[in-house]
């Protein structure tokens, strides 16, 4: 109760604040149409993705008040359930000093990875296509009320989420990019906790940006976003049958940026305390203590070369084989390559994930040229190998692709 | 007639002595001690054009503000529409050997990258002729400088001073500078490659004063090797803005324009 009193209290003081002042108001628009149609490699060389897509972004502000807004609408040939109008963020915003308050349909992002999540756990992702996507586009926003204080080179951040937003993951069947836990399951829609104050997502992150090093203090009490599925056999003529499970846990978290001459290093480590593990078949899910750290180095040798190499490992403490799906010890590897050529008219850019633990690997190379200065036209190969792990499921998705953007 | 020619020789021993009297390094610290104010504004417009006609545009607007010797800047790109709002703050220090520090940001990825300080200076900005090096701010005592003659550009008495580069590691072997005499504003550089080649040539015009500072309002860098070449144009220039320090901050670089 204290908790709502606080937030509304909060928000009658910045709407007294937001009536002082005459300063000029601001419009801003941007946004882009993009085409993306993609087709499997392998037989029956089908369609894996044909959608049609206008973004929009309207920035409304005066004086200290700014309103954001954006969305997409889609027209999405192969699933009809993913066309129409869907608000992506939608929020507002007061500065007040060194304060900022930000309360809305927002995307929050945290640390210094690429494309791993280790500190980065408030907004989850959209596989909808699994990573065949852009990486921008991947992130589910939250219903959140932020708070920030800046002064100098020190930020802090106190969030509140009251109803969290889970992972996006496809079970219609008619998606190339549907998930399977056996390969022969039936698997129950998702179900996000319940809209109860007790199962409020909040935490928050203390951020100093100093000369020669930038540094992070986050903590956050949340959910396993990307559920865990217990997994019921029935009998042997029928599917094994997958429940989504989301459970509480609390990750506290310290991530840092050096550079050095052409090379950059990063690092992430999280403990996880009570993270839901994926159990075993009629096993109900245990949750365990993990630990999880990130070493990443990014180079910049000139040349408009790019290169960026990342290691994630992932230790479950009181591992148990009996009951856990997994093993104590896994790894994530990625791996980047880009190069602008022709005056950064083309861009070829390669982004590899490597299961390390089993073996997979999946790798998204693109050519994106700038046919001037609205128009890109981009063509990709994404590359899916794996015998067992995550990547095993999608081991037929090999594909191409083609996306013509405009922007504006 | 002898007084005539008395007048002329004294004339011209005056000239020489006070060309004489600033060696290059002398000629270039003075351009770069140029009162530009403790902080600074503007917009940007570049054009880059190739051979064939054919045009692209970027357009940024830029903040600056100076620290003792070290210059801080926050720059947005404001056009075109698929790199708006991206943003990158630079602590630039004149410290010989010191890497800048630097920020990008993302909006799309809503995400701060720091960035390498040292690598990118030879890189060209945003595919123009313009290298990261150019846009920033160059100490001095990294090249070695020499004053040539002095010559006249568009009515105007220029120094003309070479610039040799202390790092072999440069992109060019020496460069050519035109600095006009009477406010030490540079008119025209002409950058050298590795085998001693013209390679880039900048002009520098429409030099006036705004708020009592000499400013440049537009350059047009062109590689005469393949005949590409931009042109930044500086617009509503404001010196002295009453700026907070907080401004160049990663929190301000994610709060966008």
């Amino acid at each position: 109760m204290k908790v709502l009193f606080f937030c509304l209290s909060m928000i009658f003081s910045v709407a007294a604040f937001a009536q002082d002042g005459d300063g000029d108001f601001k419009v801003k628009v941007k946004g882009f149409a993009d085409t993306y149609h993609a087709v499997r490699c392998d037989k029956p060389n089908d369609w894996m993705s044909s959608r049609t897509r206008l973004r929009g972004e309207l920035s409304l502000a005066k004086n200290h008040t700014e309103l954001f807004f954006s969305a997409n609408a889609v027209y999405n040939t192969l699933i009809s359930d993913y066309s129409g109008f869907k608000i992506r963020e939608l929020f507002v915003s007061q500065t007040f000093g060194g304060f900022e308050l930000r309360a809305g349909r927002q995307i929050i992002t945290w640390g210094v990875a690429d494309a791993l999540r280790l500190t980065d756990l408030v907004s989850p992702m959209d596989y909808s296509e699994f990573l065949a996507q852009d990486y921008d586009d991947i992130r589910i926003p939250e219903n959140a009320l932020r708070l920030k204080f800046s002064k100098n080179s020190f930020s802090a951040e106190a969030l509140a989420v009251p109803v969290i937003e889970t992972f996006d993951l496809p079970i219609d069947v008619r998606n190339p990019w549907a998930i399977s836990i056996t390969g022969n399951d039936s698997i129950i829609a998702d179900e996000k906790p319940d809209f109860k104050i007790e199962n409020m997502e909040f935490g928050g992150r203390l951020s100093w940006f100093l000369s020669g090093v930038d540094f992070s203090l986050s903590a956050l009490r949340t959910y396993n976003k990307m559920p865990v599925y217990s997994i019921l056999y029935l009998s042997p003529n029928e599917k094994l049958i997958a429940i989504p499970q989301h459970e509480r846990m609390t990750m506290t978290g310290f991530d840092f940026s050096v550079p050095l001459g052409k090379f950059v290093f990063r690092g992430e480590f999280a403990e996880y305390f009570n993270e839901a593990q994926q159990p075993v078949v009629n096993v109900a899910p245990v949750s365990k203590n993990t630990s999880n750290a990130l070493l990443g180095i990014d180079v910049y040798p000139g040349g408009d070369w790019n290169l960026s190499f990342q290691y994630a490992h992932k230790y479950i403490a009181s591992y148990d084989a009996a009951v856990i799906n997994g093993y104590r010890n896994s790894g994530t590897a990625t791996v980047r390559v880009s190069k602008d050529l022709f005056r950064s008219t083309l861009n070829i850019n390669t982004f590899a994930y490597i299961d390390v633990t089993n073996g997979g690997v999946y790798d998204r190379t693109t050519f994106d040229y700038a046919v001037n200065d609205m128009m890109h036209i981009s063509l990709g190969f994404d590359y899916f190998n794996a015998d067992k792990g995550t990547f095993k499921m999608y081991d037929k998705n090999t594909e191409i692709w083609a996306k013509v953007k405009v922007s504006f | 007639m002898k007084k005539i020619l008395l007048a002329i020789a004294v004339l011209m021993a005056a000239y020489s002595v006070d060309a004489q009297s600033l060696s290059g390094r002398d000629i270039i610290k003075k351009v770069k001690d140029n009162p530009d104010g403790d902080t600074r504004y503007s917009k940007l417009d570049l054009v880059l054009e190739k051979s064939n006609g054919s045009k692209r545009e970027r357009k940024v607007e830029s903040w600056a503000m100076d620290i003792g010797e070290d210059t801080k800047t926050m720059m947005f790109f404001t056009y075109p529409g698929d790199v708006k709002g991206t943003g990158f703050l630079t602590w630039n220090y004149d410290e010989i050997g010191k890497d800048d520090d630097k920020w990008l940001y993302m909006p799309a990825l809503k995400k701060t990258r720091r960035i390498s300080g040292s690598s990118s200076k030879t890189d060209y900005f945003m595919g123009t002729d313009f290298t990261y090096d150019d846009m920033g701010d160059r100490n001095i005592d990294e090249d070695d400088h020499k004053f040539l003659i002095m010559e006249t550009i568009d009515g105007k008495e220029c120094y003309v001073v070479e610039s040799v580069p202390k790092d072999k590691r440069e992109i060019y072997s020496k460069r050519i500078s035109w600095i006009r005499k009477d406010c030490f504003m540079g008119v025209k550089v002409e950058y050298y490659d590795k085998l001693g080649k013209l390679h880039r040539v900048l002009n520098i015009s429409d030099i006036k004063q705004v708020q009592g500072f000499w400013t440049r309002g537009k350059m047009v860098m062109e590689n005469v090797q393949t005949k590409h070449k931009t042109v930044l144009t500086f617009s509503d220039i404001k010196y002295n803005l009453k700026i907070d320090a907080d401004l160049f901050t990663v929190s301000k670089l994610e709060k966008g324009l």
